[in-house]
């Protein structure tokens, strides 16, 4: 099975379809994917600022670890979830899209990032763990951390100002006030 | 329905004439403003969502339980107040740039609502904060109904964030929309 066969198969999935086929779905799954990426920069940044010595410098950096980073993870699945499947409505055009191919490279240079900082700063955190600041290997991957996710926020962006969804249905019979009460 | 089609109308006349000024034009010939200002106000909703759900995990002891009430609104309320003037900047010169696409839409006004909601309850709670800090460490902290307000605040500003991706996506409020009669 080649590229553009997977991309016609996730298209034509029952999820793509009824996303596509639905006034409310994407629109929806659009705004859960602002709100998971939102809180997904939001904790990191914190996390970012404190590995720089900018903020919260007074915290042990394990326990704002401990405190933060799981929410961080749980937004970051909403975010990937929705994203997925606002791809499969419309793959072929995305897959082909620079941008969205920039995004993508970004969030896999962010994971590698983490991958680096798992294998050096934070294997002595036990000795920084209450300074002012993470040592430099630490700081560079929090200044790399907060270039890439303002990266991906800025690609996502210009994905939709890019790419054409599938076109929405306009069935003007359809409204809000027909699902309520009269 | 008649008071709601008449005011909908004046916005409407505003929102033509804003779009004819001279600032409104200049957004509307150059394509990157839109996108890129669009990005910087997601990269400052995200610091304030991130703000907030820490102040709500300090306030419901799920997270910060080293810090004080007071060394939490300290450390996250700056940045609050700040990511909020940059989405005020930023807000504005989306309105000029497309006056109809957010004057005329139901999601814009809704938004707008749990923006004061939320800027209100947040400015409340640090002038509380300030006036009886110990009556606000040791006891008010440990009411449900504090607790309960917290989440429903950070809810409010979920709201936001759908609310304000929904304003591109306004037909999904049917007869609610004033743009589509525009």
């Amino acid at each position: 099975m080649n590229i553009a066969d997977l991309l016609a198969a996730l298209e034509a999935s029952p999820p793509a379809v009824s996303i596509r086929d639905s006034l409310y779905l994407f629109p929806l799954i659009e705004s859960l994917h602002v709100f998971g990426l939102a809180m997904v920069f939001g904790t990191i940044m914190i996390i970012d600022l404190r590995l720089l010595g900018l903020a919260s410098t007074r915290r042990p950096f394990t326990m704002m670890a401990s405190d933060i980073l799981k929410w961080t993870w749980l937004a970051f699945a909403l975010t990937a979830t929705t994203g997925a499947l606002m791809f499969i409505t419309n793959a072929g055009v995305y897959y082909h899209n620079t941008y969205f191919r920039v995004k993508m490279a970004m969030l896999v240079l962010s994971g590698i990032n983490t991958l680096i900082f798992e294998r050096t700063a934070l294997r002595s955190v036990a000795r920084w763990n209450t300074e002012k600041a993470a040592p430099p290997a630490g700081r560079t991957v929090a200044a790399l951390s907060l270039l890439f996710w303002i990266g991906v926020i800025f690609m996502g962006r210009w994905v939709g100002f890019t790419s054409t969804r599938a076109a929405p249905p306009t069935d003007s019979d359809i409204n809000i006030e027909s699902l309520l009460p009269k | 329905m008649h008071h709601w089609s008449g005011r909908a109308a004046g916005v409407n006349q505003f929102a033509e004439w804003l779009s004819q000024t001279s600032l409104s034009l200049a957004i509307q010939v150059h394509e990157w403003v839109i996108p890129t200002i669009q990005s910087i106000h997601i990269v400052a909703i995200g610091i304030v969502l991130g703000s907030v759900f820490m102040i709500d995990l300090r306030i419901l002891g799920w997270a910060g339980r080293d810090q004080t009430l007071d060394e939490t609104t300290s450390r996250f309320g700056p940045w609050l107040t700040g990511a909020l003037c940059v989405l005020l900047l930023t807000g504005v010169v989306m309105i000029i740039g497309e006056p109809a696409r957010e004057l005329l839409a139901f999601s814009f006004w809704f938004k707008m609502s749990l923006v004061a909601i939320g800027t209100i309850v947040a400015a409340v709670f640090q002038v509380s904060l300030n006036r009886s800090r110990q009556q606000w460490e040791t006891s008010l902290v440990n009411r449900w109904t504090i607790k309960s307000l917290a989440v429903l605040t950070f809810l409010v500003w979920v709201g936001v964030v759908v609310l304000g991706r929904l304003i591109a996506y306004d037909h999904v409020w049917g007869s609610w929309s004033a743009s589509l009669k525009a």
